[in-house]
């Protein structure tokens, strides 16, 4: 039996894959999360490029928005890892499925290179009378990634 | 008329026209919900708290309006190259009815507590609660309209 249908065979993950409720419910939270954690992602790096909440210091911002965005994708990855494993057998050969993966990995390495050199220095950034072109390669990524991101776990039913 | 029947065809005879017009629907929810969350977060005192709430609408407002033209076009788009499904379903008029209601409570109530100097404190809580779980209740909507047939 390969993984995926060792995954499927999971009671409780079958069990969820067939309520009428359950599924929906958690595809749902996924997505608010989307719409509440990726709007901040969003007006963040809105802000890190300078085109808007421009009293706002990036230090503020970055700082008091992190704990929800922290829970957001806590919340994004588990509810994501229930949908996937429940029907691992349709996901496995699903070629948008692991280009979203790729993305997120992408995204990970993203947050490792530039918290260093962006999201931990916002206090220096701040002072700084002009954004370095670092800091706009930060926020363009991001912005790039995310979108990749939905697109992809959208196409993920498109495949057949 | 002709116009829409070249767009309902454009949708249906194209592969990519339809989840194309999916994506727009979720980056564009994405911006626009998530824009009005930061007011709700700061009217909840949980977020961006040495800025003032008239102020972050007025940040936030435009990017939300933009992101709701785009929203409600590419939602449009999805019904009319399937309106025979939408109509028979049962949650699609429900989630309507709340996009109706939350339009008109982000632009009349809830903007009016946002940019007041001192609103009491319960009151920014309520009327921020209330657009959220408007808001929230519009994305399940959507995925519910999709799953119950």
């Amino acid at each position: 039996m390969s993984i995926a249908q060792s995954l499927e065979s999971v009671q409780f993950l079958s069990d969820f894959s067939e309520s009428v409720l359950a599924y929906p419910i958690v595809l749902s939270t996924h997505l608010t999360c989307i719409a509440l954690f990726g709007g901040m992602i969003l007006m963040t790096n809105l802000r890190l490029l300078g085109l808007t909440f421009k009293s706002v210091t990036i230090t503020q911002m970055v700082t008091s928005l992190r704990p929800w965005k922290r829970l957001g994708g806590t919340v994004m990855v588990c509810t994501g890892l229930l949908l996937a494993t429940c029907e691992a057998t349709k996901y496995a050969p699903n070629p948008f499925f692991w280009t979203k993966m790729a993305v997120l990995g992408l995204i990970l390495l993203h947050g490792a290179v530039f918290r260093p050199i962006v999201y931990n220095r916002t206090e220096e950034l701040d002072k700084s009378p002009v954004i370095p072109a670092s800091v706009k390669v930060a926020a363009y990524l991001s912005l790039f990634l995310w979108i990749a991101m939905f697109t992809m776990g959208r196409l993920i039913a498109y495949w057949d | 008329m002709l116009i829409q029947n070249a767009l309902v065809d454009a949708l249906n005879d194209t592969e990519w026209a339809f989840p194309l017009a999916e994506c727009v629907h979720i980056g564009g929810f994405a911006v626009a919900v998530g824009s009005i969350a930061l007011v709700d977060f700061r009217l909840l005192n949980l977020g961006l708290r040495h800025e003032s709430t008239s102020r972050i609408l007025r940040y936030t407002e435009l990017w939300t309006i933009f992101a709701l033209i785009f929203v409600i076009f590419s939602g449009f788009m999805l019904y009319i190259s399937q309106t025979g499904v939408y109509r028979i379903n049962p949650i699609f008029p429900i989630k309507m009815y709340i996009l109706l209601a939350a339009l008109v409570y982000n632009f009349t109530i809830h903007r009016k507590v946002a940019v007041m100097k001192d609103p009491p404190p319960a009151l920014s809580k309520v009327v921020a609660g209330v657009s959220l779980l408007l808001w929230v209740a519009i994305v399940f909507g959507g995925i519910f309209t999709g799953f119950l047939e």
